[in-house]
């Protein structure tokens, strides 16, 4: 698998990906045999939290309003809409402070690969993490699982 | 205990230099025009973590040339006769015809994420409740305000949600002409925006990839769009063992 990146939109060969790349697209995909045997899968912990459980329990929307206080856009309000001063607030001096709201609900991988490669790193930091609501301060220092994919 | 890859089409180059699960060497199993891509197992417990890996590696390698229908990972038969009993000969017109349309094509995944802060600042500003109720809590101590700020997140993540409806049905608008057949998937994680499957025809991917980077254009930052193929067809022949000729065929 590749992960093009250029703003030209190329596609280039395939090749090895993080581990929950790989798992993403092959997880529960491919063709089922009638009477076939699932052997015992060990090793790995996923937990997919899928975004309508995300947005449904109160400590996510405490941590979300927590998010959307912290935001530096005091001015913004009284003039909405002006795209400087959304630009500042994308790029200025709110960064990190945010970091890690939505990040910190993010699937856990557990797994124990060897030779996971760079991007993997970052999701074996939450090897320990398992459930959305305890995982607010591990979050913040996760590296973004797909810094490798965007531009 | 035989572990399967994928069917494929008998004598399109089924060797495969990628070891298998365990190291194991690939091998085929035939019957009539079909090949089961198998190795030997030794046990019934894998280390999942480190095999999903060979799975996707041994797939990968045939894909590249010639077109190969994925079988589920995990999945384990008794042996090469067990491989033809419940997979080939009850199944073959079936995966026959599934190879015959998928035939020349490939899966290309596009997946979004948000960047949180850029999302929750276009969330406030382009909603006033938000905005209001963000003014409204500001002074407050937290404690007077647990109420008022369980309300602000909710509706907060409505706004989020309806990003992500927004975002996905844009997506799938741009690159649907593109592709043969799409699928709409569960976004991983929650800041996830979203994921799309499509089947697209092998010469048609760098029309396909044009697009993209149309898409990611317009999106600027505040979509992290990650482009990743070609895969074999994994998202493509769920549960059509069962459906005969799919609807887009």
């Amino acid at each position: 698998m590749s992960i093009a990146t250029t703003p030209r939109g190329y596609i280039e060969r395939p090749r090895p990906s993080g581990l929950a790349d790989v798992i993403e697209v092959i997880l529960d995909k491919g063709l089922v045999i009638d009477a076939y045997v699932r052997v015992a899968l060990i090793g790995i912990e996923i937990l997919t939290i899928d975004a309508r459980i995300v947005i449904a329990s109160v400590d996510t929307y405490l941590r979300f309003a927590e998010a959307v206080n912290r935001l530096d856009i005091a001015q913004a309000n009284q003039q909405p809409g002006l795209p400087e001063l959304m630009e500042e607030v994308t790029s200025g001096g709110a960064s990190s402070k945010t970091k890690g709201v939505i990040e910190g609900v993010k699937e856990k991988i557990t797994g124990d690969d060897d030779d996971e490669d760079e991007e993997d790193k970052g999701k074996s930091q939450s090897r320990s993490r398992r459930s959305s609501s305890s995982s607010r301060s591990g979050s913040r220092s996760r590296s973004r699982s797909s810094s490798k994919g965007s531009s | 205990m035989i572990y399967v890859y994928g069917v494929l089409r008998r004598g399109r180059g089924a060797e495969v230099a990628a070891a298998g699960v365990e190291q194991a060497p690939i091998r085929g199993v035939e019957h009539g025009d079909l090949v089961a891509l198998v190795s030997d197992l030794d046990g019934t417990v894998l280390a999942a973590a480190r095999e999903v890996r060979a799975h996707w590696a041994v797939l990968d390698e045939v894909a590249r040339s010639v077109t190969v229908l994925p079988v589920r990972f995990g999945t384990v038969l008794d042996d090469d006769d067990d491989v033809r009993a419940s997979l080939l000969e009850p199944n073959a017109e079936r995966i026959t015809e599934l190879l015959r349309v998928l035939d020349g094509r490939v899966q290309l995944n596009v997946r979004a994420h948000y960047d949180e802060e850029r999302l929750l600042a276009d969330v406030v500003r382009a909603s006033p409740n938000v905005a209001a109720m963000r003014e409204r809590i500001k002074g407050l101590p937290e404690q007077a305000a647990y109420y008022q700020r369980i309300r602000l997140g909710e509706l907060v993540a409505g706004e989020v949600a309806r990003a992500r409806e927004n975002d996905a049905r844009r997506a799938l608008e741009a690159l649907d002409p593109h592709a043969v057949a799409s699928r709409v998937e569960e976004p991983r994680g929650g800041d996830g925006a979203f994921a799309l499957a499509f089947l697209v025809e092998r010469g048609a991917v760098d029309a396909f990839g044009a697009a993209v980077a149309r898409l990611r254009e317009q999106s600027g930052d505040r979509l992290r769009i990650r482009f990743v193929g070609p895969l074999p067809p994994y998202s493509f022949v769920d549960d059509e063992l069962r459906a005969g000729t799919p609807a887009w065929a």
